[in-house]
């Protein structure tokens, strides 16, 4: 029987293998390099600073990616309405005024960059206006069978025009930290003698928030479907495990419903960012967008102009809600007990380890050692410390409570 | 005089010698006469003495001490300086003679009657006696008359016949043959035979179907008669076939051909236990693959799709097993694989690149025979049955995997819900029906099932059958009627958590009838002229909501239908003997048929959504659009030598059916699509030129070929295409000009312990995907390499036997990275990290190179035995090295990632237990 196992050890591990193949991570080298401007510009049915973000393709040895400042950036209409951007930031332009896409006007984008070379977009249309009919959370199980919370989206346009949705999520959830106490481990003294004092905090360091972005490209096409609807669409999925449902969490789900060609094109990016599996890839490559050089017919531009209609909706729910009775989500850090060594010893003039510690914010003071004075380890120190995220939430998340919050 | 004979005769011993019994004998004499060893010997060992008791030297006394000893050492320190000789008989009996008085004994006609019956040994002293003849397996020694001083012959007549030892009955056809001195002679119906051998030593070989290989060497003085008496030898079968096209690279007038067959290949390291004809394939020049675990062949710069791979006369769409890691062909039960990748035969069309013709063994039509493999992914049971004797056999192979019930059994969530394995099934029924017509009809089944997540699960499957029936009209005419039918299908369940699950299936099927005629009009013309019709059935695809919560609308991609029809002829024209042309011509003619509706596009504008104008349907068998021309297949060989010949060729070639797939490489979810109003058939065409020289009475053969090959309407996508259940393919595809050319070596031994070959091919495949429309441009409208672009090819395999039982092989891989497209840098878009890629296939992987090792051991040699056995242990990819398949970028939280992926990073052992019964 046990050769057996071993047996069905040795094929289950040649199949995994086969299976999975071999990928391993490696480091990346830019052989050649093109600095390409990258345009980001959706410009929404929204009443607001319309945004436009330019900036350059940059070596993978680079940090990020290079502004493109000193443009001159501006849409037009067929309406001869045209709207001039500001540079606020480098790379980063906002509209001079409050501006919103109107059904029926046709939309091009025009850049001059700073040395000299003109980009022109295809001209564009809004698309269908369709709002978002539904946005819940369900307790279910993701394709590996591992527990968590489903955020799903419905949505509905009986004309029949949008076809072809992005969505975007903004998720924010509370933060408690788990060994929170009153006191705080005050300095008083830098030098010998060193001393302290245990004093009542003074800002908010027991409940945060912290707010992400989604990043991934999420997008559902109903093309295929007989009625243009969008049913229990799952456009996040959090595992029980991930400490960001620990309390109260929420998440505001953006519907953008996208032109074809917008669509393919984030299609096609995503579809090459993703690896499928080690057996079947896709063609790499450049895809053009709807904007050129009228300089250079040759020239590679990357990004897209999209005019597109937003309508978004939020939700909340807590932990308890779907999980209760159950055990809370690990946090997001380890939080094990420490007891640094408090006093020194006589012509020491550094820092005794718990006050060094204090003060380069690595650990709080949680409460006293119940085996002081440890005869077996002398440098055992009087208090426990946690590391800092469990004493102190504004490490991970802000005190404000945001304005939305409920 | 008497001293040369003398000479030759201590040579014949050592020959003699070589089939002593293994029996070791302990002995010990100390002055001992002759007759007391003999008696002594006798006593401790199963030897048995004949000989005359007055020849031995009474005074001669005798010491020595033997341990384990061979009979024959005993024997030569023994009667070494005596007039006495020994011959060690296959039964164990030992037969002296006196030298001088066999010697004066022979007489000019001791061959020249027939000796049926034993010689009484008890009297007579014998050397030779027909049971001997027949039983040597190692080189016997025949003396024919005596050196006469008057002799001034250079060369005599020896004459006989051949019979059959088990069943006394002559045997026709029989080549008798000296290699060294190319002298070949063919026995009569009635076995009979007569050669010109010159005086003194030949080696004379005998060769025929299902008879054993024999080597016996004559010395002759005059003209003389000897019989043969020769045992069958089944097994030996395929030996025997190869001889016999041995020098078939130089003679033919076609070029880039290619014959790989089972018994070569048995010995070659095997991936996982599995013998892989097809794997052999891809270490002759010209032939390659994009990477380990891809589907498809690349031959000669030619896309995947291009080839026409026939098993038993069907074509099969998907030749492979689980991501083209195994070959879906029955080790067991595949015979011949022909590769015709330079000249294509006039009778083969509608691929562009080349013809795998593989052939299925027919069945022992004389006694039940089984074979079998117990490897650790699949296992494998061949049998072979007589229906009615020396008439009809069917012959059935079966493979299976047994990983699944593992998986499932498995704690591992993961890992129980994976799920990979596959099985094939091949069954051929073969019936001599008379002297002038034979029937075959074989059938094949191949499945495949896979998923890769949980919740997805994907199955192909392969089916064909066949029937060919030959017809001799008369010997100069003969025919065969061809009927294959092939199906091949895959399909995708998705069972995910949302209301979207489907069905999702793709099936094409495709039915030849074949008529070819062979008529040979003298020795100069032989015409090879036919008629075939081929009718496709594509299914692109249908996808059905699964579930009734499904919302998933039901779509149907229309059935497409063609003809793909041709007539052909083709003289094998033999002007002289140094000059031989193959001219061939063959016509094509391709009808899309109704029921259809086409799509059209706006002219001179990129065909897309926004261009189409217009759509036409057509009603049922309606054509179309029709395309085809005719296509020239010329070949020419001029014969310097016998042994030495150039060649030359041109082809050209339609092709009507293509592959849709946007992977890098093959894989089995790739569609086909048929030529229709929109997309235009490929062609090409080919020049080739090579030199050929066979040494050593063929043992060593090279080959030099180089190619140069053009091809239009070569399918390509565009970036990230959607290909599957699209209504419009045409809007996603590109069709441009391919180019392709190389050199190929190719060095073989062909014979010997040591045996194998050397590969070696340079070689370019370039695409050019130019247009009027931006977005149809690839790379500026230049030349590009190919996807399986690979420069430098290296393959070695070598076999080396050691002993009967113990043989080793090993083989190396060396070929240039593969192209890549390669990102050249980075570029954020709403907070993701993306990569910017370069132009198409600027880059290249890194090299690849493989080294792999096998042994053979071959079970005992016991006759009575259940079954014959052997074991396989292979290490696949000995150094380890990690040769990356493909390198790719995955944009993770916002960043950008790189992996390379490897199918086979490690050794993979593997042992493999094969039997026969």
């Amino acid at each position: 029987m046990k050769k057996i196992k071993t047996y069905a050890i040795f094929l289950v591990t040649i199949l995994v293998f086969i299976m999975n193949g071999c990928v391993e991570e490696i480091d990346l080298e830019t052989l050649t390099f093109e600095r390409v401007l990258v345009v980001e510009a959706v410009i929404t049915n929204e009443l607001k600073y319309q945004e436009i973000s330019l900036s350059r393709t940059f070596k993978f040895e680079d940090g990020g990616a290079a502004p493109e400042a000193n443009a001159n950036v501006i849409i037009v209409d067929n309406f001869q309405n045209s709207y001039n951007f500001t540079e606020i930031l480098p790379g980063k332009y906002v509209s001079s005024e409050e501006f919103q896409a109107q059904p029926n006007a046709e939309y091009q984008l025009i850049i001059n960059t700073n040395d000299g070379k003109t980009y022109n977009s295809k001209t564009t249309q809004l698309t269908q206006v369709t709002p978002l009919t539904d946005v819940y959370a369900e307790r279910t199980t993701d394709s590996f069978n591992n527990d968590g919370m489903a955020v799903y989206v419905d949505s509905y346009d009986p004309t029949g025009n949008s076809k072809y949705y992005r969505y975007e999520y903004e998720e924010t959830y509370k933060i408690v930290a788990p060994y929170w106490v009153l006191n705080d481990f005050v300095i008083l003294s830098y030098s010998p003698p060193f001393r302290y004092t245990l004093k009542p905090k003074t800002s908010e360091q027991l409940t945060c928030y912290n707010t992400s972005f989604s990043k991934e490209i999420i997008q559902k096409e109903t093309n295929d479907l007989a009625e243009d609807r969008v049913t229990k669409f799952r456009v996040r999925f959090i595992p029980q495990t991930n400490p960001i449902i620990s309390h109260r969490y929420s998440i505001l789900v953006k519907q953008y419903v996208q032109s074809i060609d917008a669509f393919t094109y984030y299609k096609t990016l995503n579809k090459l960012s993703l690896s499928d599996n080690v057996f079947s890839q896709n063609q790499p490559g450049f895809f053009a967008s709807n904007i050129s050089s009228v300089t250079d017919s040759n020239e590679k531009v990357l990004g897209f102009f999209e005019v597109s209609s937003v309508n978004s909706k939020r939700i909340f729910f807590n932990y308890y809600d779907f999980y209760e009775g159950e055990p809370l989500p690990p946090y997001f850090v380890e939080c094990t007990f420490g007891a640094p060594f408090l006093g020194s010893f006589p012509g020491d003039t550094f820092l005794p380890p718990m006050y060094q510690l204090i003060d380069e914010g690595k650990v709080k003071y949680y409460r006293p050692n119940p085996n002081y004075p440890n005869p077996q380890n002398e440098v055992e120190g009087k208090y426990l410390v946690v590391p800092i995220e469990c004493g102190d939430c504004t490490k991970l998340g802000t005190n404000i409570k945001p304005d939305f919050w409920e | 005089m008497r001293k040369l004979l003398l000479i030759l005769f201590f040579l014949s011993f050592h020959v003699l010698n070589a089939q002593d019994s293994n029996e070791k004998i302990s002995i010990s004499f100390t002055n001992s006469k002759t007759i007391d060893v003999i008696q002594k010997t006798e006593a401790v060992s199963t030897y048995r003495f004949y000989f005359v008791a007055s020849w031995l030297d009474t005074d001669k006394v005798f010491s020595g001490t033997y341990v384990d000893a061979p009979i024959n050492r005993i024997l030569s320190d023994l009667f070494g300086d005596t007039v006495i000789n020994y011959y060690i008989a296959a039964d164990n009996r030992i037969v002296l003679s006196q030298n001088s008085i066999i010697y004066d004994a022979l007489p000019i006609d001791f061959f020249g009657e027939e000796k049926k019956d034993i010689v009484d040994e008890e009297t007579k002293p014998v050397l030779y006696n027909s049971d001997v003849t027949r039983k040597t397996s190692g080189v016997e020694t025949i003396r024919i008359g005596k050196e006469s001083k008057n002799s001034k012959e250079k060369k005599y007549t020896l004459t006989g016949k051949v019979k059959n030892v088990v069943t006394n009955e002559p045997i026709p056809n029989l080549v008798l043959t000296i290699p060294d001195k190319n002298i070949n002679e063919v026995t009569d119906i009635d076995g009979n035979y007569s050669i010109d051998l010159p005086v003194g030593v030949n080696n004379i070989e005998f060769k025929s179907l299902g008879i054993e290989n024999l080597k016996k060497r004559i010395i002759i003085y005059s003209d003389g008669t000897y019989n043969f008496e020769l045992a069958e030898n089944l097994e030996l079968l395929d030996e025997v076939i190869i001889d016999a096209d041995k020098d078939k690279n130089v003679k033919e007038a076609a070029t880039g051909i290619t014959q790989i067959q089972i018994k070569d290949i048995k010995t070659i390291p095997l991936v996982l236990g599995e013998r892989d004809i097809l794997k052999v394939a891809t270490t002759l020049p010209g032939i390659s693959t994009a990477g380990e675990g891809s589907t498809g062949f690349n031959v000669r710069g030619g896309k995947t799709d291009q080839n026409l791979m026939l098993l038993d006369n069907a074509v099969i769409y998907n030749p492979t097993h689980f991501f083209g890691i195994f070959s879906a062909l029955n080790p067991y039960t595949t015979g011949d694989l022909d590769i015709y990748k330079g000249s294509i035969p006039a009778q083969y069309g509608g691929r562009l690149s080349s013809v795998f013709n593989i052939s299925t063994k027919s069945g022992n039509k004389k006694s039940f025979k089984g074979e079998g493999a117990i490897g650790p992914v699949t296992s494998n049971l061949t049998l072979d049955i007589p229906i009615v004797k020396d008439k009809s056999s069917l012959i059935m192979g079966g493979r299976a995997t047994y990983s699944d019930w593992i998986l499932k059994a498995l704690d591992d969530e993961n890992l129980q819900n994976s799920q990979a394995s596959f099985y094939d099934a091949i069954i051929k029924y073969d019936h001599q029906i008379n002297e002038n017509n034979h029937l075959e009809t074989s059938g094949y089944y191949s499945k495949d099932v896979f998923s890769v997540s949980s919740d997805s699960l994907y199955d192909y499957s392969n089916m064909l059958m066949s029937i060919k029936w030959d017809h001799d009209f008369n010997e100069k005419h003969k025919s065969s009627l061809i009927f294959a039918h092939t199906r091949y299908d895959f399909n995708i369940k998705y069972d995910g958590v949302s209301n979207t699950d489907f069905d999702l299936g793709y099936k094409i099927q495709e039915t030849e009838i074949k008529f070819r005629m062979k008529y040979t009009l003298n020795e100069k013309h032989d015409f090879d002229y036919g008629i075939s019709s081929k009718l496709y059935n594509n299914e692109p695809g249908n996808i059905q909501p699964k579930g009734s919560e499904s919302i998933v609308e039901p779509l149907n991609i229309p059935k497409e239908r063609a003809l793909e029809s041709a007539l052909f002829i083709s003289d094998n024209f033999n002007i002289s003997e140094k000059l031989l042309l193959d001219l061939g011509l063959r016509y094509s003619f391709y009808a899309f048929l109704g029921e259809t509706t086409q799509n059209i596009y706006a002219e001179g504008l990129p065909k897309s959504d926004g261009t189409l104008i217009n759509t036409k349907d057509y009603g049922k068998n309606e054509v179309a659009k029709t395309y085809g021309g005719p296509e020239i297949r010329a070949s020419a060989r001029y014969a310097f030598t016998p042994s030495f010949s150039f060649k030359a060729s041109y082809n050209h070639n339609y092709q009507f059916i293509h592959t849709l797939s946007n992977n890098t490489t093959a894989s089995p979810t790739d569609t086909w699509k048929l030529s229709d109003l929109n997309i235009k058939p490929q062609q090409a065409d080919q020049f080739s030129v090579g030199f050929y020289k066979n040494f050593d009475g063929n043992l060593y053969e090279l080959n030099v070929e180089g190619y140069y090959k053009i091809s239009n309407n070569i399918l390509d996508y565009k970036v990230g295409a959607e290909l599957l259940l699209n209504q419009s393919i045409e809007t996603e595809v590109l069709q441009g000009d391919g180019k392709a050319y190389g050199i190929e070596f190719l060095i073989k031994k062909t014979k010997g312990r040591l045996n194998g070959w050397l590969g070696y091919t340079y070689s370019r495949s370039l695409l050019k995907l130019d247009s009027e429309f931006n977005e149809e441009i690839v790379n500026n409208g230049d030349y590009f390499p190919s996807n399986y672009d690979k420069p430098h090819d290296l393959s070695i395999v070598a076999n080396y036997k050691l002993t009967k039982r113990y043989s080793f092989s090993a083989n190396f891989i060396y070929q240039t990275g593969r192209p890549v497209t390669y990102p050249i840098g980075n570029y954020v878009l709403n907070g993701s990290e993306y990569v910017f890629y370069s132009n198409r296939n600027e880059f290249r992987i890194p090299d690849y190179y493989r080294l792999d090792i096998g042994v053979n051991i071959e079970g005992n040699h016991k006759i009575k035995k259940l079954a014959h056995s052997f074991w396989n242990i292979s290490i696949y990819n000995v150094l380890g090295r990690n040769n990356p398949y493909s390198v790719f970028f995955v944009t993770e939280n916002g960043e950008i990632k790189a992996y390379q992926s490897s199918i086979f990073s490690v050794p993979i052992p593997t042992i493999t237990y094969n039997f026969k019964f």
